[in-house]
C-alpha cells in the first residue's frame, strides 16, 4: 500500500468537500475514514474553511504529512453527498485505491446545473420571495428581472476571482437601483418588497448553517470564520442597498418623486 | 396561508436549484422550506411573537432535516438550508439599513435588535436539535 497515494486521495476529497461548502467535522470524519478503510495505520486531520492539515503514520511508523490550501466556496451539495456516500461504501464493496481514484475523480469533474438553469431558478427564487413578503404580481415581475441581473452579475464577477465582499455589495446596489428605477416609472408597487426578495439571494443562508454547526462540534475556528464570513455578507448587503438609496436621495431628493 | 406555502414551496424548490441539489433531494428539500413556513405563520396567528415563531419553525423543520437525513442517508445541510432560507431575516436587514439610511436611529436600533433575536433564534434552534439528535443517536449506539 503506497501511504502518500492514499494520503493524496483523501485530501482531494477533502477539498472537494470544504470548497462546496461541507462542514468542518464532515470533512475531518471523511477523509480520517477513507484514509483508514484504505490501510493507513493512523492519521489525524485538521480542517479550517482555508486549510487542511493531514499527518499520517503508515505501516513502519514513519510520519507522513500533507497540507492543502483551499480557495473559495462554490454551492455544490450534491458533491459533498456523493463523496460522503463513497467514503462509506469503501469498506461495504471493498474498494481498492484504484477505483477509489477514479470514483473521486468523476466526481470531481462532475458539472453542476448550468449557468441558464441557476440564472433562471435565482430569477424565480426572488420573485416568489418577494411575493411570500406580500408582494403583488407587478413585483414578482421587477424581482423577476433583478434575481437574473444579481445572478448574472454574480457569475460574471466570480470568473475574476473578485472577494466576495464586493459581488455582495454590487448586488444589493443592483436590487435597490433597479427596484427604485422601476418604481420611478411605476412598473413597480412596492419597491422594498422587490428588494427584499431579491437579495434574500445574496443572504448568506449556508455560512451561517455551517456556522452553526462548527460550534456545536467543538471547530471554534471554523465556526468563528464562517460567522466573520456570514457578517461580512450581510453587511456588504447592506452597505450596497443603503448606498444605492443615498444616492438616490441626492439626485431626486426623495423616493416620491 | 395556503398560497403563501405554496410561494415558499417554490422559492425553496428554486434554492435547492441554486446549491445544485439533485434527484428526489430536491423535493424533499423544498417541502422542507414549505413547513418552515407554515409553522411560522401559524405561530404567528396563535401567539403574535415574531421570535417565538421562528424559533418553533426552525425547531420543527431541523427536526424534519435531521430525520430526512437519516432516512435517505445525505448530509444533514442538504434539507437544513433550503428549509432555513425561507426564515432568514431578509426583510429585518432591509429595515436596519433603511431607517439607518433616514436617519430614524431609534427605530433602526429596534429593527437591528430584532433581526439579530430572530436570527439567534433560529441559531440555537437549530443548535438544540441538533444537539439532542446526538443525544438519541449516542444512547442507540450503546444500546447495540
Amino acid at each position: 500500500m503506497d501511504t502518500n497515494r492514499v494520503l493524496n486521495t483523501a485530501t482531494k476529497a477533502g477539498k472537494i468537500m470544504l470548497e462546496n461548502g461541507g462542514e468542518t467535522y464532515r470533512v475531518e470524519e471523511t477523509m480520517i475514514r477513507i484514509s483508514l478503510a484504505l490501510g493507513v495505520k493512523s492519521i489525524d486531520v485538521y480542517a479550517t474553511p482555508t486549510v487542511i492539515i493531514l499527518s499520517a503514520k503508515d505501516q513502519n511508523n514513519r510520519n507522513h504529512s500533507t497540507l492543502q490550501r483551499t480557495y473559495g466556496i462554490s454551492f455544490n451539495l450534491d458533491k459533498i453527498s456523493q463523496i460522503n456516500h463513497l467514503s462509506r461504501s469503501i469498506e461495504m464493496k471493498h474498494l481498492n485505491i484504484d477505483d477509489f481514484e477514479k470514483e473521486i475523480d468523476i466526481i470531481e469533474h462532475k458539472k453542476g446545473y448550468s449557468n441558464k438553469l441557476t440564472t433562471v431558478a435565482s430569477a424565480l427564487a426572488a420573485g416568489f420571495f418577494t411575493l411570500l413578503f406580500n408582494g403583488n404580481i407587478k413585483d414578482f415581475f421587477c424581482a423577476l428581472l433583478i434575481g437574473a441581473i444579481i445572478k448574472t452579475t454574480t457569475i460574471f464577477l466570480s470568473k475574476f476571482s473578485v472577494y466576495g465582499f464586493f459581488i455582495n455589495l454590487v448586488g444589493g446596489m443592483e436590487a435597490a437601483g433597479i427596484a427604485l428605477f422601476l418604481y420611478k416609472i411605476n412598473l413597480c408597487s412596492h419597491y422594498d418588497k422587490a428588494i427584499i426578495g431579491s437579495i434574500m439571494l445574496l443572504v448568506p443562508g449556508l455560512s451561517i448553517t455551517n456556522a452553526i454547526r462548527d460550534t456545536i462540534n467543538g471547530d471554534l475556528v471554523s465556526s468563528v470564520t464562517r460567522t466573520m464570513e456570514a457578517i461580512f455578507t450581510a453587511v456588504a448587503i447592506a452597505v450596497g442597498t443603503g448606498m444605492m438609496f443615498k444616492i438616490w436621495f441626492g439626485l431626486f431628493g426623495g423616493i416620491h418623486l | 396561508m395556503i398560497l403563501a406555502t405554496f410561494y415558499s414551496f417554490l422559492s425553496s424548490l428554486c434554492f435547492a436549484f441554486i446549491f445544485n441539489i439533485r434527484g428526489k433531494n430536491i423535493l424533499i428539500a423544498s417541502i422542507g422550506g414549505s413547513l418552515s413556513w407554515l409553522i411560522y405563520l401559524i405561530i404567528q396567528n396563535v401567539h403574535g411573537s415574531n421570535t417565538v415563531s421562528l424559533f418553533v419553525a426552525a425547531f420543527v423543520v431541523s427536526i424534519y432535516s435531521e430525520v430526512m437525513a437519516r432516512v435517505f442517508r445525505s448530509p444533514v445541510t442538504t434539507y437544513t438550508i433550503c428549509g432555513i432560507i425561507p426564515l432568514v431575516p431578509g426583510s429585518g436587514m432591509y429595515d436596519t439599513m433603511f431607517q439607518t439610511i433616514s436617519g430614524n436611529i431609534s427605530k433602526a436600533t429596534l429593527a437591528g435588535l430584532q433581526t439579530l433575536t430572530g436570527a439567534g433564534a433560529i441559531a440555537i434552534a437549530m443548535v438544540m436539535v441538533s444537539s439532542l439528535c446526538r443525544l438519541i443517536f449516542y444512547k442507540k449506539k450503546q444500546a447495540h
